[in-house]
């Protein structure tokens, strides 16, 4: 098969994004490393998901915003509430981070420590 | 909530996201060449061509369709389509009296060797909910009527089962040979919240 041919019909050639953001890309290859390395399976990693999501959707249907239409913007990734599916790498990322913790890889705090590092004033970094 | 641009820091998702990266490069986890052919791969290489594939050869070969009902995933492995999220898929065919569609109504479960990663809309919880309490309703706002006496049939994805939908070949397409019957077969109508329409004239020859 030629190239043009693999890429023929991917999300990219029809002008559609497969991550809304580089961060949600960068989450998702983290996910399936870790799965790659054996570190976990991605059934463990999709009750993690599932349980994030069942939460938010717990939360959407009490504040009775159950009836959004999907289809009002199918094929773009405009952002259209939290019920279009746009919070999904949010989710995503909670149940990574969740999972990490639970196998005793990377813990919350050393999250935030890392975090504060990054944005941490530091005259020689260069941008 | 995208990168920082002109020189400023990530914050938010993205800044989570380069700490726990950062974090897991040190203990020789991940390393960026990895994560970045991950990401090639499903930006550029997964996607729903390889289901087009499968449904053009479900059309014109009857042998490979009672096969790709019986047992996808073995089936499609003979076409070189395996991967994560495919080891249990089920092809359901779509028929002037019944009309499939795909959903996972606990998180976004898909067949991602035969259709990629889903959109967004897949994923969201108007889609999840009212896929199965209301699918002739949803289908109508994807602009799909489906006559009364069509059963409409909802496919949820177990923690197990991926399903693709193979939609109806369209009339004006007998003569077409398989390569062009994967170019009118969409990602949507695979899902199920799409028809294929017949092509308005012969698909021009390769330019």
């Amino acid at each position: 098969m030629k190239p043009e041919e693999l890429l023929a019909g991917t999300a990219r050639e029809r002008g559609e994004q497969v991550f809304g953001a580089p961060w949600e890309a960068r989450a998702f290859a983290i996910a399936r490393r870790m799965t790659e390395l054996g570190l976990c399976t991605w059934d463990e990693f999709r009750a993690l998901l599932i349980d994030e999501v069942g939460k938010a959707d717990r939360a959407r249907s009490q504040a009775g915003t159950a009836n959004v239409s999907p289809a009002a913007s199918p094929n773009t990734s405009a952002p259209g509430g939290s019920a279009s599916g746009e919070a999904y790498y949010t989710h995503f990322l909670s149940a990574l981070e969740r999972l990490l913790a639970e196998k005793g890889i990377v813990g919350a705090r050393d999250i935030e420590a890392r975090m504060a590092e990054i944005v941490a004033p530091e005259p020689e970094s260069h941008k | 909530m995208a990168q920082g641009t002109h020189g400023t820091l990530p914050s938010g998702a993205a800044l989570r996201v380069k700490a726990l990266e950062s974090l897991l490069e040190e203990k020789g986890l991940v390393d960026s060449q990895a994560l970045d052919a991950i990401v090639d791969a499903y930006e550029t290489q997964v996607g729903p061509r390889n289901g087009a594939r499968v449904v053009a050869k479900a059309w014109a070969d009857p042998a490979f369709r009672k096969r790709l009902l019986e047992n996808a995933t073995a089936t499609v492995a003979e076409m070189g389509i395996a991967g994560p999220e495919g080891e249990h898929m089920m092809a359901v065919e779509n028929s002037p009296r019944v009309h499939n569609l795909i959903v996972c109504t606990l998180c976004s479960c898909y067949p991602w060797p035969m259709l990629g990663l889903p959109p967004v809309w897949y994923k969201s919880f108007a889609y999840r909910s009212r896929a199965v309490r209301d699918p002739r309703g949803l289908l109508n706002d994807f602009g799909l009527e489906i006559p009364d006496e069509v059963e409409v049939r909802v496919w949820d994805a177990s923690a197990e089962q991926r399903y693709m939908v193979i939609p109806e070949r369209p009339e004006g397409t007998e003569k077409m040979t398989e390569d062009e019957l994967a170019e009118l077969v969409t990602r949507d109508s695979m899902v199920g919240v799409a028809k294929i329409e017949p092509p308005r004239r012969r698909a021009p020859a390769k330019r």
